[in-house]
């Protein structure tokens, strides 16, 4: 069940990606769907479907986008690691807890490509300091926004939000 | 037997790590890729074409939503083009039927022309303004008046013969009694024959010709013209024409003429501004 709403979760983030790209070309400068959707697949605090989901998402936002493939899955692998292991710790819940977790993980994730791109391609990322700055804004408002909602109108709860003891 | 709890926590970090070097590979054969020309990796090819009908469906939506909208747009422009057409097609239909009746008239009126060209005597265009054709007493009022010079005992005609004459004046109008009317009387030939005779009206539509004797030549569609007799009527205007003639109980024929105007579609008529007969002549005549 878990899995089929992370797929569910996955189709949506690609829709927004695809729509996104069909009317606001630069829109994804400012927003990453999937990194919501890691995040929130991760606050359950189970490390290996968050690797899991970090590694698919990732994939999926490479295939459709133009950065070398592999690149946002490397760095959303990490960010849901890092998310994980944190909650599978400290059991964080509500959506300040949220947006904590999602800003955290927008920064590494941007922070992961900057120095992955530096090394793979040796190519500097132009604005990066405001492109950080705008998309963990975006991103933030959105993504707890939207937590807020399910957690609100549809009584949802993060995915896995039992606790349980660390990894698997 | 149950795991050591120490051992657990490394088990995904291991994972994590295997996961992210195996990354790291697909990124270096990516790179390499791109670099030599190749786009996409096989693996690449495959996720997309996994996850392709959620673009494609997403474009379709979007296409479909731009088509309707666009569709919408169309259509309200259409409407609205269209109702400009249709008004613009009225306008063009009320011009046309305007300029359509603009040519009768011209057409009419060239014809009236040309025929009041053939009198002699001063003649004016007056319009029918009131057609009394279906009383006891037949009889139009035309709009010019003695004011345009128009006075009792003008002739009144048309293109297609003679109407009948001014019996009343005013300032700007005019009334004429109709051939078909009872009292009226007019002195008629007939073509063919020259035979002479009076044309008065029925009292309906038509109008009998007296005074022609049994024994003259009359046959039906004889042409009836005015003699200029009866100092009214100048000589040679169409009156109609005979539709039967019969032997009489007396010494004359019985002939019935069809007047050659039909009075139900008079509009414009000519005067025929006619001589008068000086009353010191008309004291002495027989």
């Amino acid at each position: 069940m878990r899995w089929l709403r992370f797929l569910v979760g996955l189709l949506i983030a690609l829709t927004l990606h695809s729509l996104l790209l069909s009317f606001f070309p630069n829109a994804l400068a400012f927003f990453n769907p999937y990194v919501i959707l890691v995040v929130y697949y991760s606050m359950g605090g189970n490390v290996l479907g968050a690797i899991i989901a970090g590694v698919i998402a990732g994939l999926v936002d490479d295939a459709f986008s133009g950065a070398m493939f592999g690149l946002h899955a490397f760095a959303l692998t990490v960010c849901a690691y890092a998310v994980a292991y944190v909650n599978s710790r400290l059991a964080l819940r509500g959506t300040l807890a949220f947006g904590a977790c999602l800003a955290g993980a927008v920064i590494v994730n941007e922070l992961v490509i900057f120095i992955l791109v530096n090394i793979l391609q040796r190519q500097k990322i132009e604005l990066f300091n405001q492109s950080l700055l705008f998309k963990t804004i975006f991103t933030l408002l959105f993504g707890m926004l939207l937590y807020q909602l399910l957690t609100l109108f549809l009584r949802e709860e993060p995915i896995e939000a039992t606790k349980r003891p660390a990894g698997w | 037997m149950a795991a050591p709890a120490e051992v657990i926590p490394r088990r995904p970090t291991l994972l994590l790590i295997v996961v992210l070097s195996l990354l790291f590979v697909l990124m270096s054969v990516s790179s390499h890729t791109r670099y030599v020309g190749e786009t996409r990796t096989l693996f690449e090819r495959t996720v997309m074409t996994i996850f392709s009908p959620v673009p494609k469906t997403v474009n379709w939506i979007g296409q479909a939503a731009s088509d309707m909208y666009h569709g919408y747009l169309d259509m309200r422009r259409a409407v609205n083009e269209n109702l400009l057409l249709h008004r613009k097609l009225a306008d063009l239909t009320a011009e046309n039927l305007k300029l359509s009746q603009s040519q009768t008239d011209l057409q009419r009126l060239r014809s009236l022309m040309g025929y009041s060209e053939q009198f002699a005597l001063k003649t004016s265009l007056a319009h029918a303004i009131m057609l009394d054709t279906g009383s006891r007493f037949k009889s139009i009022i035309i709009d010019r008046g003695s004011s345009n010079g128009v006075e009792v005992n003008d002739a009144i005609v048309n293109a297609n013969g003679l109407i009948g004459r001014v019996v009343l004046t005013t300032n700007d109008l005019a009334k004429v009694q109709l051939i078909s009317d009872n009292n009226c009387s007019v002195g008629a030939l007939i073509e063919r024959t020259r035979r002479q005779g009076v044309v008065r009206g029925d009292g309906g539509t038509a109008a009998q010709m007296f005074d022609v004797p049994s024994l003259a030549d009359v046959q039906p569609g004889d042409q009836v013209l005015t003699a200029g007799i009866d100092g009214i009527y100048p000589k040679g205007i169409p009156i109609g024409t005979i539709v039967r003639a019969e032997r009489g109980q007396e010494l004359f024929k019985s002939i019935w003429v069809k007047p050659a105007v039909d009075y139900g579609t008079i509009e414009e008529v000519i005067v025929i501004h006619t001589r008068k007969v000086p009353n010191d002549v008309v004291r002495y005549a027989p």
